[in-house]
């Protein structure tokens, strides 16, 4: 074991990303192009957010909680392993990672219910619904920001890291329990590193 | 591409004054468009054109179709040029299937010098894995196999000599890049009879010289040199700057041409394997496959100038 982690470690970064940021972004356009029209799916997920975070129906922890289990699994299984996975040989491990948070979310969410939007918790949530705002109507627009091809869109339920971004946020304003905060975090250095680097 | 008519008579003649003392033997075979500058391996006697095609990074592309037609553009430019031997591995994500996609629609599986390696921690794996590269490619078998970065050597390499034995791939080698691990590869080039090695260098990254190419020579072991560019850094550091009026004389016209002759010219050196996504960089790269080659005052002078414009 350790003579495998002193052979990983004579590795830099950049041998895990061979793959070209055009090559990475056109993924997404495909991704979007076969998965149409799940985005009316993913749509409708982010207005059920708001309603919930709005109105505070005494389902919404567990609400919040199904959103979040389904779209983990479903960029884990349509995204991460179906296509990253072809250009990126550790993609599959992420997909698992993914697939794990989907069952810490569904434990602690759905099972256990304790995604909890309390009155007092009002100014949190205000500031929640604000940067929810932002990561469902800006986020997709950055590729054309960037200059890319709209199509390269990310969406959140669809893509990681908007997914990882509005669950961060849930998990914030829903004072869930720290544990579900590990993969979201790690998530976030590997895609950074992974957009430096490529 | 303006280079592409410029073989002349002239150049013909410097290259016969400044090759290297019969170490990089001018010896040209006929390709379709330009004649090309080839080394033997030295275990077989057999020629390679002095330029190969990696394939890390830019042939990564998965299933996109648009993509997969771009690489066989550059594969079918490659071809077309004189170029011969491809490199890849199971690490380069989609590369293997989108090599055998172009090799397969260009009908060339059986003209290339296919070389891959195999890479998996578990040595067990190693010919199953195999299987699975040669599938993906296509080909009737590899020329040669490569154990990729040192990994789990002893045993991938006992597989290898099998695999020769049996005549399942014709060529063992073992490679490495970023000059990690001399030593333990100088050590195991001293052990096995390896037919080729793989390692980084160029202009600035000349470790590489100091003792795993001359042993490369001793040894009769071809050498097949990654990161020509270091993954382009290098031209882009170098883009800009006034490629020497002297450059000419040994018909290179820009600075991948510079930076590959140098390479190849090295005695030790039987081929690098620059990897490109772009039709017009191959044809620009494989020029460096034809026409004179530096000497050694030629390759000082070139080293000394970079240096100083770097």
């Amino acid at each position: 074991m350790r003579e495998m982690m002193d052979k990983l470690a004579s590795y830099s970064l950049s041998d895990f990303i061979l793959f070209s940021d055009k090559v990475y972004y056109r993924l997404f356009e495909l991704y979007n192009l076969a998965i149409w029209p799940m985005h009316l799916l993913a749509v409708s997920f982010a207005f059920l957010i708001f309603y919930m975070l709005w109105k505070r129906p005494l389902w919404a922890g567990r609400g919040m909680g199904v959103i979040l289990v389904v779209s983990w699994t479903w960029v884990a299984w349509a995204f991460l392993y179906q296509r990253f996975y072809q250009i990126h040989v550790v993609a599959n491990g992420y997909a698992l990672g993914f697939l794990l948070q989907a069952v810490l979310l569904a434990w602690s969410g759905v099972v256990k219910n304790r995604f909890v939007l309390l009155e007092q918790n009002r100014g949190r949530i205000h500031i929640g619904l604000g940067l929810l705002f932002l990561v469902f109507i800006l986020y997709p627009f950055i590729a054309v920001i960037s200059g890319r091809n709209w199509l390269q869109f990310e969406m959140f339920a669809l893509a990681p890291d908007p997914t990882v971004l509005v669950t961060l946020i849930l998990l914030w304003v829903g004072r869930a329990s720290r544990l579900l905060y590990i993969i979201p975090i790690i998530w976030l250095l590997i895609s950074g590193v992974t957009v430096l680097v490529m | 591409m303006k280079y592409q008519n410029n073989w002349s008579r002239r150049r013909f003649l410097q290259s016969l004054a400044l090759g290297v003392g019969g170490l990089v033997t001018p010896v040209f075979v006929h390709a379709a468009t330009e004649k090309v500058l080839t080394k033997a391996i030295p275990s077989s006697g057999e020629r390679i054109p002095v330029i190969g095609l990696g394939s890390s990074r830019t042939f990564n592309v998965g299933s996109d179709p648009v993509a997969l037609d771009n690489v066989t553009a550059v594969i079918s430019q490659f071809f077309n040029a004189g170029g011969k031997l491809i490199d890849s591995s199971p690490m380069y994500g989609s590369s293997q299937q989108a090599i055998g996609y172009a090799l397969n629609k260009l009908a060339k599986t059986r003209e290339v010098f296919s070389a891959d390696k195999v890479w998996t921690w578990e040595s067990a794996m190693g010919p199953e894995q195999m299987e699975q590269s040669r599938r993906y490619w296509q080909v009737d078998a590899f020329d040669l196999m490569q154990v990729h970065n040192l990994v789990e050597w002893e045993p991938h390499l006992k597989t290898l000599y099998r695999m020769k034995q049996q005549g399942k791939i014709r060529y063992v080698g073992i490679s490495t890049s970023h000059g990690r691990r001399h030593d333990e590869l100088e050590a195991i080039m001293k052990s096995q009879p390896l037919d080729f090695i793989q390692c980084s260098y160029n202009i600035l990254d000349r470790e590489a010289e100091q003792r795993l190419l001359p042993l490369a020579k001793q040894r009769g072991i071809a050498v097949i040199i990654n990161r020509p560019f270091q993954r382009g850094d290098l031209i882009d550091e170098l883009a800009g700057k006034p490629l020497p009026t002297w450059a000419r004389t040994i018909a290179c016209d820009t600075w991948p041409q510079f930076l590959l002759k140098f390479i190849v010219s090295h005695p030790s050196v039987t081929c690098a394997i620059p990897a490109t996504t772009q039709v017009a960089h191959v044809k620009e790269n494989m020029f460096a496959c034809t026409g004179p080659l530096p000497d050694q005052a030629m390759r000082q002078r070139m080293v000394d100038y970079v240096e100083k414009i770097i």
